[in-house]
C-alpha cells in the first residue's frame, strides 16, 4: 500500500465534480480546510474546468480555498518531458500526477491511464479518489 | 511591505524561530506565509459556505463521510467514488 500523503491535488474531473454540485466532493474540501490542508490545482486544470464548465460560480468558491500553481519553468519543461517519456498529450494529467508526486498528495481525478502512467515514471505511487 | 510590530509568547516565538531556520526563510517570512495559509483557509471556508447558500448545508452524515475520505486518502488508500450526489 502506498505510503501516507501530506495533501489533496485536484484535477479537472474534481472541479467539474464540485461545479455540479458533488456534495461529497465539497464535504471533502470542507474536511481538508478545516485540518489546515490547503488543496493544490496545476493552472492548467483550472484551464480544462473553465474549458467545460457553465458554473464557474461553484468553481470559483472551490478554487477560494485552493491553491493553483502556475505552471512556470522549470516545472513546465519537465511536465512536457514527462508526457514524452509517458507517449501521452495529455499534459493536464501530467501536470497533476507531478503536482501529486512533488506535494506527496493523493488525487481526486477522473481515471486515466496518462495520470497513473505519468506517476508511475515519477516513481510516485498514485493515491487516486475516482470522481 | 508593510512593517508591524506583534507580539509572540515566547514558545511560538522559538518555534517559529526554529521552523524559518529548518525552511531556510526568515522569521518574517515564515510568519507571512503561515498568516497566508490561514487566510486561504478562511477563505475556502467561506467558499464551502457560500456553495451551501445555494445548495443547501452539508449535513453532520455529509461532514463526517467528507473527512473520512480524507483521512483515507492521507493514509494512503484510493477510492471510487460511489453514488454521487449532487443539488
Amino acid at each position: 500500500m502506498p505510503g501516507t500523503r501530506d495533501g489533496i491535488v485536484y484535477g479537472p474531473a474534481a472541479l467539474r465534480s464540485a461545479a455540479r454540485g458533488d456534495r461529497i466532493v465539497w464535504a471533502m474540501h470542507r474536511a481538508a480546510l478545516a485540518n489546515g490542508i490547503i488543496p493544490v490545482v496545476p493552472a492548467v486544470a483550472v484551464a480544462d474546468a473553465y474549458r467545460t464548465e457553465a458554473r464557474v460560480d461553484r468553481l470559483e468558491e472551490l478554487l477560494a480555498g485552493s491553491e493553483v500553481e502556475d505552471l512556470r519553468d522549470p516545472s513546465a519543461r519537465r511536465a512536457g518531458e514527462l508526457a514524452a517519456r509517458a507517449d501521452t498529450s495529455d499534459l493536464v494529467a501530467v501536470a497533476v500526477a507531478e503536482a501529486a508526486s512533488r506535494h506527496n498528495a493523493a488525487v481526486v481525478a477522473s481515471r486515466q491511464n496518462a495520470l497513473r502512467g505519468a506517476a508511475g515514471l515519477l516513481g510516485h505511487e498514485l493515491v487516486l479518489y475516482a470522481v | 511591505m508593510i512593517k508591524r510590530s506583534v507580539s509572540l509568547a515566547d514558545d511560538v516565538a522559538k518555534a517559529v524561530e526554529a521552523a524559518a531556520l529548518e525552511d531556510g526563510v526568515s522569521f518574517s517570512s515564515w510568519l507571512s506565509a503561515a498568516a497566508e495559509r490561514q487566510l486561504r483557509v478562511r477563505q475556502g471556508l467561506r467558499g464551502v459556505a457560500a456553495w451551501e447558500t445555494e445548495a443547501g448545508t452539508l449535513t453532520a452524515e455529509e461532514i463526517a463521510a467528507g473527512e473520512a475520505l480524507l483521512a483515507r486518502l492521507l493514509s494512503g488508500v484510493s477510492g471510487m467514488a460511489s453514488r454521487v450526489r449532487r443539488r
